[in-house]
């Protein structure tokens, strides 16, 4: 083995048999397609339905109470909130940009820093926001009954104090973790260039 | 334009094998192929003939190899024995095994450039897809041609 044209001859020898033929890869694509968007697609639909609901509640039931407003509300934009940001990923998942490989990993430094963002502020935001809503939202059903206010209210709040405290905290710790590990290899990615 | 199933069967085969000479490990490079062309298909109809359709496919292709670091798996770079003289008669399977860790030991970039050589595209399309000048897309793979020369000298492979 003297030049390059020799290594190039073992290259070729590589064995691209076991790929897969164009039917086998146009069968691979629907089931990735299906795979990728029916879960995204689930959760705007429902995001979709809930909202429409909560605006139609807002139109037919008039509502005495000013918590019942500020919490539908508030429950509306957590629905807003959720249909915009799964949409925006099935958007991303239709469009491309033709990127040669520096532009790609300054994309994705970009991109992951905007995603880091996203867990520390946006997400809180949103989550903020169906919190408050549902406090308000559940008084004027439950206001009557003092007992009913103390059950109602001790059950909302043990989920949110979870919600908060335990499952979001463990998410975001494991999402943040795993998005700076990126952003650190990204950095070092963009060194060679 | 090309249909698909034309741009598969004429750059599958390459884009496996500068997926295997980045990520040296066969699901992987499988896998990564596969990825390549659900992008290829999803994009075909917006492609607008602004770069050559190869340049186009091996972006695509390259930019998913170095996505790969996302995920948290680590690159096969296998140890090469220091005074490890490989016999003339080895296989070609050996061979390629050989050429493969060498260029596991290369940095990311350097890996995907000279995948590229390895399959002879041109030096000014290779610096398009990576996106370094067409100067030190000459100098980079200058000093890899000489790495790898001294790993392939140093295990017997160079008269």
């Amino acid at each position: 083995m003297d030049n390059l044209n020799d290594l190039k001859k073992v290259w070729l020898t590589a064995d691209t048999s076991r790929l897969p033929d164009s039917n086998g890869i146009k069968q691979l694509i629907k089931k990735y397609r299906n795979t990728m968007l029916l879960k995204k697609t689930a959760v705007i639909i429902a995001a979709l339905v809930l909202t429409g609901i909560m605006v139609s509640v807002v139109f037919n039931y008039h509502s005495t109470m000013v918590t019942t407003r500020i919490g539908e509300v508030c429950l509306i934009i957590a629905g807003v909130f959720l249909v915009v940001t799964n949409a925006n990923f099935i958007n991303r998942f239709y469009s491309y940009t033709d990127l040669n490989n520096k532009e790609f990993i300054e994309f994705l430094e970009q991109t992951r820093a905007r995603q880091l963002r996203y867990y520390k502020k946006t997400q809180v935001a949103g989550l903020a926001c169906a919190s408050v809503g549902l406090l308000f939202y559940l008084y004027e059903g439950v206001c009557q009954d003092r007992l009913l206010i103390v059950i109602s209210y001790a059950l909302l709040v043990a989920y949110l104090l979870i919600m908060w405290l335990v499952v979001r905290p463990i998410a975001f710790r494991r999402q943040t973790k795993k998005l700076d590990a990126t952003i650190k290899k990204l950095e070092e990615l963009s060194k060679q260039f | 334009m090309m249909e698909f199933e034309e741009i598969y069967a004429q750059y599958s085969p390459q884009i496996f094998r500068v997926c295997m000479g980045y990520i040296n490990d066969y699901e992987q490079a499988r896998d990564l192929t596969q990825e390549t062309f659900i992008s290829v298909w999803k994009n075909l109809a917006s492609f607008r003939n602004q770069s050559k359709i190869s340049t186009w496919i091996f972006r695509i292709a390259t930019n998913n190899c170095l996505r790969a670091l996302e995920r948290s798996k680590r690159l096969k770079t296998t140890e090469l024995p220091f005074n490890l003289v490989i016999p003339q008669e080895e296989s070609q399977e050996e061979k390629l095994t050989f050429l493969y860790n060498c260029i596991a030991e290369l940095e990311e970039t350097e890996r995907i450039i000279i995948s590229l050589v390895l399959e002879d595209l041109p030096q000014a399309e290779i610096a398009a897809i990576v996106g370094l000048s067409n100067i030190n897309t000459r100098v980079k793979i200058h000093r890899m041609k000489e790495k790898l020369a001294i790993k392939f000298k140093q295990h017997g492979q160079f008269e």
